[in-house]
């Protein structure tokens, strides 16, 4: 890791997002999680009475919860909720204009390049900075047709009667322990509303940017796309490598509302001692489409099953991921369909690698109830291990009442051959690039779902976590 | 300048399988190398290639001087040598095109990239003498093709990749006379003064398309016989026992 | 009702009143024979009883019941089977119909060995009952009685069964004997409101070759349960067959446990039909700890009305170039449910292992639910896995292209539903077995047609 001061001239760019710039906080909770965290928060966030009330009751969930180590990894219970900070901001509102923005936060953003895929292909971009977000800006000929794009605060003071309607509907705070933590001390991510019919042309962008230490980061993004609305989102995740873990528990609720189509891409490139626990999940209505696409790559343990209720008829619920678990990482990730109307699809692929000790898990749930009819599930999901340490479990649930339906679900496991290798290399390839061709190969035709720019960047951070797992 | 082989003795580690194979090819020259099932053929590619399968317990391979048993598979490829495999592998996901791109640019000094331009013009041209569909590029190596699709591709790749000695091994085999036909074409479109090829075979067939300057006899690990093209038709008329009960001697 | 409580520890509360901490009511064991066992074998059924009492009833929420519900095995009015009438052993012995050939033939009744007809069995070959077993094979019931843990989820009714077993077969084949036509054992209950707990235990020694058919029936509908449990082990380059085929009454219960343990280069396939009972659980376990040895999981049921089948496999990778093929198919009518779940666990060291797993379900009603947990845990290198899990109804092409050629529905409906199920029956490799496990499928078709 690099630690920065002043001058980041000269340093190589290679290891993405591990560097670090000195704290210099305004307002901090301090350690551990009580109701005065929660009262802390709120007062800092001059948050209106039936937040801090939904807070406190998230809070008394979380407390009571037990962790699900009943099927989830034991590694969990290395989680310890008394050693991370739970707000941390330098007290400043997000800034419409990259020059406004705080030198280090700036430099910080600069490095991961955000600025540059602004200019290049976004129609706005939000810069969370641990608690808050530090940039945030609209193109404005996008605002112009009425799209809403702030940080869940400024979306719960300015627009409370959207917000309201849908926060926490999509996912209840008792979901689960993880997304009752984040509903008691949420802040920043992003607040979405596309207006009836409007289609939103290039991708929104959210950056996620973990610089302090012992520290848990909680956004929450609430998205809405009107009757007929078309939006794609992409947000990156990164935080420097500490000796301490760091905590990243999100919440984001779509609502694609009749023919309305949310995409949402996630490229998580977390250092390897982040817990990287989220739920994700949208509803889609009649004639809408929810489509994740999920790259995980780092973190000591991520678990993350992105999910789609399909509510209206004709709905379409997608989740396209790849995973790559290196040594010390825990991929558990998978999908949820729930068919709630009739003649509704859902598709679920999947692709994991396991690289070195690297462990990846695949845990899937489909469930068609009873008096529907014409529903369809597909899932594929795939494991290719790279080394004989490395480790993958596929661990799927398909529920069907009915004949009216048809589900079909394939797994496979395989290896990267010997001869396969040798092939590539009688070609005049090294071992290196020979094992690269292969990997990219595995993932070529998800990859492909990644807009042009992401996919170039998924290569590369794949090709930078396959180094030297070979030979 | 040749491909040399000399007194190569390899094979799995519990059996030998080459017991003192020695064989030179110039420039030029195009031998065959013909043998009865389990004399040891597929090893002697292999060995060359480099399969870590394989071990080399004495003798040398050396390509123009330099030594090839010391170095990586990958590294004998750069060298010059192409080995067109009797089983091409299928490599999922991988297109045609990426993969041969790979491959050139493999060969080029660091930082230097391809002209894709270039390329792709090549490619095609060769594409069209192999009578291969344009689709060929964006398709996964290997992945789904027919045998004769997959043994044209390891021709497209040999005629692409331009190397100074290319083995074929069984390249004939599992191919109908139409496309026995093309690969040889292929093939023949290759020959020149700087190029050696070794083609290795079971059957006769095969050189009646591609004509070998000379043709020898594989037996238990060794080359038993040799002699020019006019002993391959002696040998599909006789039989490869005949080499033994003639009582032949062995080749130099 | 006998209730003699035998080797019952003292703090035990007595008759069946009594809820156990679980939530199950007690069926206290009754053995008539005691002073016949073994010591070691009364010490293991009574600790065995004192696990039953402790152990906790399975969760629902726990991962191995997940979809299923063990509050669904009712203990609370059943006691263990005690004599049939003449009349009734008649009976049964009359309708144990055995394959044509059949090596030999077992009929139990209410846990009782009724009759037997082992004459055409090779020299040397040992098919005994487990009483016999206990008193002349004493060293091999002693290295393989029940030695297997419960991995499953019902650990508590693998208790149940040993604390109860009296009944079952013990079949040993030595080195390099062939028997060729199969094994045949009966089980029936005849009362209502009886437990059987059926044991059957399958060893062969170095290149043997055995066939086994287990069958389980009731005489009538009444309320039963079976709690049986089989293990089947291989010993070098052996090759065993084992099929169970359970045709509980429709009020009857089943909970099946049965492993196979596959040494070097042995080859076994079991086969569970599951046609009767109204919950019928198997758990199958295949260890394949021998390399080169090869375990083929097969399965056909096709539950009616609200008939539930609950299968959980679990295929166990211990050694390198092992493989194991797992095949369950079932054809699904009315409110029936059906509920897989089946896991390939490959061992760190076991590389070269072939493991696949498919559960195919056929969906022909409006209402049947099919549930499907395929799952893979990967731990070696050079391995190829895969599973697959589809649930689909019938194809309206293929129903549209048969009736086309002037067959009615209904017959069209039962042609695909046997070819269905044909993929895994063929597998057995056996004419005289795919034969006799068709026409059990053909007897509950003609039963579906007249209900």
């Amino acid at each position: 890791m690099v630690i920065e001061n002043s001058d980041i001239s000269g340093i190589k760019v290679d290891n993405v997002g591990d560097f670090v710039f000195p704290e210099r906080n305004k307002y901090d909770s301090g350690f551990g999680i009580t109701e005065q965290t929660v009262d802390y928060i709120c007062d800092v966030k001059g948050d209106p009475d039936w937040i801090r009330e939904f807070r406190k009751k998230a809070l008394k969930i979380f407390q009571d919860k037990p962790m699900p180590t009943h099927w989830a990894t034991k590694d969990l219970e290395n989680i310890k909720f008394d050693e991370f900070r739970y707000y941390l901001s330098d007290g400043q509102k997000p800034k419409r204009s990259w020059d406004e923005v705080p030198e280090d936060v700036k430099r910080t953003f600069d490095r991961l390049g955000i600025p540059e895929q602004e200019r290049k292909f976004l129609a706005g971009v939000e810069a969370q900075y641990d608690s808050e977000a530090a940039y945030s800006n609209i193109k404005a000929a996008v605002s112009e047709q009425g799209v809403i794009f702030v940080n869940s605060t400024e979306g719960l003071h300015k627009h409370p009667e959207i917000f309201r309607k849908w926060f926490g509907k999509v996912i209840p705070t008792g979901d689960n322990k993880f997304s009752a933590l984040n509903s008691a001390v949420f802040s920043g991510g992003s607040f979405i509303y596309v207006p009836p019919g409007v289609k939103v042309k290039h991708p929104l962008q959210a950056y996620f940017r973990i610089n302090s230490e012992q520290f848990g980061q909680f956004e929450r993004t609430l998205i809405i796309a009107d009757e007929g609305a078309e939006i794609m989102y992409m947000e990156g995740c990164t935080a420097p490598k500490f000796e301490t873990a760091t905590l990243h528990s999100a919440v984001v609720e779509l609502v694609a509302m009749k023919g309305a189509k949310i995409q949402y891409v996630t490229v998580q490139n977390w250092s390897s001692n982040v817990f990287n626990l989220v739920t994700k999940r949208g509803i889609a209505h009649e004639d809408a489409v929810v489509k994740w696409i999920d790259c995980n790559i780092g973190s000591r343990l991520t678990m993350k099953y992105p999910g789609v209720i399909m509510k209206g008829k004709r709905a379409r619920g997608e989740v396209i991921s790849i995973a790559l678990a290196n040594s010390g990482q825990h991929q558990d990730t998978g999908a949820k369909m729930v068919h709630a109307a009739d003649d509704t699809t859902s598709n679920v692929i999947s692709k994991s690698i396991s690289v070195g000790e690297g462990r990846a898990t695949y845990r899937g749930l489909v469930h068609i109830p009873k008096h529907l009819k014409g529903c369809k599930n597909n899932t594929e999901c795939d494991a290719l291990l790279i080394n004989p340490n490395s480790r993958t479990d596929t661990y799927p649930a398909i529920s069907v009442r009915g004949n009216k339906h048809a589900t079909q679900h394939e797994a496979s496991v395989s290896q990267v051959s010997a001869d396969q290798i040798f092939y590539l290399m009688q070609r005049g390839l090294s071992e290196g690039e020979a094992m690269s061709l292969s990997v990219n190969g595995f993932i070529n035709d998800l990859a492909k779902e990644f807009p042009m720019e992401y996919s170039v960047e998924l290569k590369r951070l794949i090709d930078l976590e396959m180094e030297g797992s070979v030979g | 300048m040749s491909l040399k082989i000399t007194d190569l003795h390899a094979g799995l580690p519990d059996r030998e399988i080459l017991k003192g194979l020695t064989l030179e090819i110039n420039p030029g020259e195009v031998h065959a190398v013909m043998g009865p099932n389990g004399s040891g053929k597929s090893t002697l590619s292999k060995v060359m290639a480099g399969h870590e399968d394989y071990a080399v317990t004495s003798g040398t391979v050396e390509l123009d001087g330099i030594n090839l048993l010391d170095m990586a598979v990958d590294a004998r490829a750069r060298a010059g040598l192409f080995l067109a495999f009797q089983y091409p592998h299928e490599i999922p996901g991988v297109s045609n095109a990426n993969f041969l791109r790979a491959a050139k640019k493999s060969r080029l000094p660091e930082g230097e990239e391809i002209d894709a331009i270039k390329f792709y013009k090549d490619m095609y041209a060769r594409m069209d003498a192999l009578e291969m569909d344009r689709s060929f590029t964006s398709r996964s190596v290997n992945e789904g093709f027919s045998g004769g699709e997959k043994k044209r591709n390891e021709i497209l790749q040999l005629m692409m990749l331009e190397p100074k000695y290319a083995v074929l091994d069984e390249t004939d085999s599992g191919l109908d006379i139409d496309a026995l036909k093309i690969v040889a074409r292929g093939v023949n479109a290759m020959r020149s003064p700087d190029r050696g090829f070794l083609l290795i075979t079971h059957y006769q067939r095969l050189l009646n398309y591609i004509q070998p300057d000379f043709v020898h006899v594989l037996k238990e690990g060794r080359i038993v016989l040799s002699g020019g093209k006019e002993l391959a038709l002696e040998l599909e008329a006789k039989g490869y026992d005949w080499v033994k009960e003639e009582g032949l001697p062995l080749a130099a | 009702m006998d209730t003699t409580v035998l080797d019952n520890p003292p703090d035990t509360l007595p008759e069946r009143e009594t809820l156990a901490p679980s939530g199950l009511q007690i069926i206290v064991p009754s053995r008539e024979d005691l002073e016949a066992l073994p010591a070691w074998f009364r010490e293991r059924t009574a600790s065995a009883w004192k696990d039953f009492q402790r152990l906790p009833v399975p969760s629902v929420k726990s991962e191995p019941w997940r979809y299923s519900n063990s509050k669904r095995v009712t203990l609370s009015d059943l006691h263990p089977a005690c004599g049939a009438s003449a009349d009734e052993e008649q009976q049964a012995i009359e309708q144990s119909h055995p394959i044509s050939g059949a090596a030999a033939r077992l009929v139990f009744v209410n846990d009782r060995l009724i009759h037997r007809d082992a004459d055409k069995l090779p020299a040397g070959v040992v098919c005994v009952s487990l009483a016999e077993a206990l008193r002349d094979h004493e060293a091999l019931l002693k290295q393989h009685f029940m030695k297997r843990e419960s991995f499953l989820g019902s650990a508590k009714f693998a208790a149940l069964h040993l604390a109860h077993v009296k009944a079952g077969t013990v079949v040993f084949v030595p080195k390099d004997v062939v028997v060729e036509h199969p094994i045949e054992i009966f089980h029936w209950v005849t009362e209502s409101n009886a437990a059987i707990f059926p044991h059957t235990l399958v060893v062969t020694a170095e290149h043997a070759q055995v066939k086994v058919i287990d069958h389980y029936r009731s005489s009538n509908g009444a309320p039963a349960l079976s709690c049986a449990v089989a293990d089947i082990i291989a010993g070098a380059g052996s090759s065993i067959t084992y099929v169970s085929c359970q045709e509980l009454g429709e009020k009857g219960q089943a909970l099946h446990l049965s492993s196979t343990t596959t040494h070097h280069d042995s080859k076994v396939k079991s086969f569970q039909v599951q046609l009767g009972a109204e919950f019928s659980r198997s758990e199958s376990v295949s260890d394949l700890v021998g390399a080169g040895s090869r375990s083929d999981m097969l399965s056909v049921s096709m539950p009616v009305r609200d008939q539930v089948v609950d299968q959980r496999t679990l295929q166990r990778h211990h050694a390198p170039h092992t493989y194991s093929d797992l095949l369950y198919k079932n054809a699904l009518y009315d409110r029936a449910r059906s509920i897989f779940s089946g896991l390939i666990h490959v061992f760190e060291n076991a590389h070269f292992t072939d493991a696949y797993q498919t559960c195919r379900n056929l969906i022909n009603s409006e209402e049947a639910e099919a549930s499907s947990m395929p799952g893979l845990e990967i731990n070696a290198d050079q391995v190829k896995c895969s599973h697959g899990s589809t649930s689909s109804p019938v194809s309206d092409e293929e129903l549209f292209y048969l009736k086309a050629r002037g067959i009615p529905d209904t017959e069209a409906r039962r042609l695909i539903v046997l070819g269905f199920v044909s993929a895994a029956v063929s597998r057995i490799e056996d004419e005289s077995i795919e034969t006799m496990i068709r026409e059990r499928m053909e007897e509950k078709f003609a039963r579906m047609v007249i209900a």
